[in-house]
């Protein structure tokens, strides 16, 4: 009995893997054609670099905007993940106190855009944000991942809010505090975890985004990495080599997030899931 | 209870900065898109005409409209089918693994960590045809008769894109799969086992049935989801060959970025949004009778 149950774990295992490997494989395969030349690839695109070269990654970032790229998706996410953090709470925070009609219907309008797809706004869009002056810069993106965030991160924070007890704000304002003071020493170090699945949520989907942008910064010199990556496949369509340098730079740092917060995606996307 | 907020002007100073981004670059765009789309305009000359429904007849008189419109279902329900099947069977497996159980539920999510972008231009190189990996692959284990070429087939490539957008998303329905697998009382699992249940009757009878909130998300997440595939047909097949992979958003960022036809391009926007609007109420109207049956 005992020998029968270890030869199933056993098969179990080995069963695993084998899936494992079939879905890392295509990440497996980008990095290692990161280190492999032109002529390499083209060869024999399974076998292993014959050495450990970084010349993929000089070649990328002499000959190329890649470093400029990799810098604004670094701004755009920071800044848009800080300002996000900073509005959204501070709107939650009446909605999910406040009793009223009124706060109510606010409340559904911000929720209301989650059946809205971006293409249906997006050419009207694409011209107000012209009219505004915020095409060809990193602001335009900017507040447009604000907007885009506010429906979800709402919805988590009001139910979020909605848990904590008034006692301690019911204290604070007997001591006389405001409801600034309130917000910023009570109520907001309490909704971190709320915070923290925001931050992974949107974090991801703001680095990886891309058609947003291509269309903002369509044409100009500002660029994010996606829309670097892009514009390379056509360009350096036979550089291989190069391209695969360049998909392993937009990868890495999402790696390394999820590594170090893994159990904050896990929380973060169940949550998530769970809400919307 | 005293009530802690009274004072109706600082609630909207602290609503009101997260209601000015949102209204000026989410709901007013949304709004204008109607007007839009009764005009003929390039988007660049002050030229506007108002053509009436003209846009709207024209699009319903295309064929390439009712291509897009049919692969924008043909991603979204087989993606969904695919994705949860696959991930339902990965947590399983995952979750009855003795050892690094973690370990590997981390590895499988790491695709979810792409951009489109990034994945896109990956398995358009792997789906190459003289030099891909897929073709390679076949080569070393003598079925070279199955070689193709995957993205310029106009047959294949909706259904080389659709292996893509389901290996992405494998690992992000997992991990939901697998949290709900979590929540499974250990109890009922045992007296199943006692009366004599195999493992295959087991999961059906006891295991899925409580699984049935997961898949719901599941499947809803990845449905709305897949009817805004964009990404992996910009890197693969940019809509080709000729249209037959693009769907309506694929469709519409072409009609008004690279033909300029903004008024056209917003009436196909609206298209877009009454289809997704319709399966919104259908999908809560579902939803609300099963969680009466249950």
């Amino acid at each position: 009995m005992r020998k029968k149950i270890k030869a199933k774990d056993w098969l179990l295992l080995v069963l695993t893997i084998v899936v494992s490997i079939i879905i890392i494989f295509p990440v497996l395969f980008a990095f290692m054609s990161a280190f492999k030349s032109n002529g390499e690839i083209l060869a024999d695109p399974l076998a292993l670099p014959s050495s450990f070269g970084f010349d993929n990654f000089q070649r990328l970032f002499e000959e190329t905007n890649f470093l400029e790229a990799f810098t604004n998706s670094v701004i755009i996410t920071i800044c848009s993940l800080f300002l996000i953090v900073l509005i959204i709470p501070m709107a939650a925070y009446p909605l999910a106190r406040q009793k009223g009609k009124f706060y109510y219907i606010v409340y559904v309008y911000f929720i209301m855009s989650f059946m809205i797809p971006f293409q249906t706004y997006m050419i009207p869009l694409f011209e107000q944000l012209d009219t505004l002056g915020l095409l060809g810069n990193l602001y335009g993106v900017i507040n447009q991942y604000i907007a885009f965030s506010v429906s979800l991160s709402v919805l988590l924070y009001t139910s979020f809010i909605r848990g904590i007890p008034y006692t301690l704000e019911e204290a604070a304002e007997i001591d006389g505090a405001n409801k600034f003071t309130i917000f910023w020493k009570i109520i907001f170090p309490l909704v971190t975890p709320t915070t923290v699945t925001i931050i992974v949520l949107q974090g991801l989907g703001i680095w990886n985004d891309f058609l947003l942008p291509l269309l903002v910064m369509s044409g100009m010199d500002v660029k994010t990495i996606n829309v670097e990556i892009y514009q390379f496949i056509g360009l350096y369509s036979a550089q291989w080599g190069i391209l695969f340098a360049g998909t392993v730079i937009a990868m890495t740092p999402m790696i390394i997030f999820f590594t170090a917060a893994q159990r904050y995606f896990v929380k973060g996307i169940t949550a998530g899931a769970v809400k919307a | 209870m005293k009530k802690i907020w009274n004072n109706h002007r600082t609630s909207l100073m602290f609503i009101f900065p997260a209601f000015f981004f949102y209204t000026l670059f989410i709901i007013y765009p949304t709004i204008v898109s109607i007007p839009y789309s009764f005009f003929s305009w390039n988007g660049i000359s002050d030229d506007m005409t108002f053509i009436g429904w003209d846009n709207y007849s024209n699009m319903f008189q295309s064929d390439r409209f009712y291509n897009s419109v049919s692969n924008t279902f043909l991603y979204a329900v087989v993606k969904t089918i695919l994705v949860n099947i696959i991930a339902l069977a990965v947590a399983v497996l995952v979750d009855n693994v003795i050892k690094g159980k973690t370990f590997f539920r981390n590895v499988i999510f790491i695709p979810v960590l792409l951009s489109g972008i990034v994945l896109g231009f990956i398995w358009s190189i792997m789906y190459n045809s003289n030099f891909g990996i897929i073709n390679a692959l076949l080569a070393n284990v003598g079925l070279e008769n199955l070689q193709q070429d995957w993205l310029g087939n106009p047959e294949l490539a909706r259904w080389s894109l659709i292996v893509t957008m389901v290996w992405k998303q494998i690992g992000y329905h997992m991990i939901i799969y697998l949290a709900a697998l979590q929540s499974v009382p250990k109890e009922l699992l045992e007296s199943a086992d006692l009366d004599g249940a195999t493992p295959w009757k087991r999961f059906w009878k006891v295991t899925f049935p409580l699984l049935a909130g997961a898949v719901t998300i599941n499947v809803t997440l990845s449905f709305f989801n897949g009817m805004k595939i964009f990404e992996e047909i910009a890197v693969m097949t940019d809509g080709g060959p000729g249209f037959t992979t693009e769907n309506l958003p694929y469709q519409i960022y072409k009609v008004a970025f690279a033909n300029y036809q903004y008024g056209y391009g917003t009436a196909l926007a609206v298209i877009l949004f009454i289809l997704t609007m319709v399966l919104t109420v259908v999908q809560n109207k579902i939803l609300s009778k099963r969680e009466i049956d249950m």
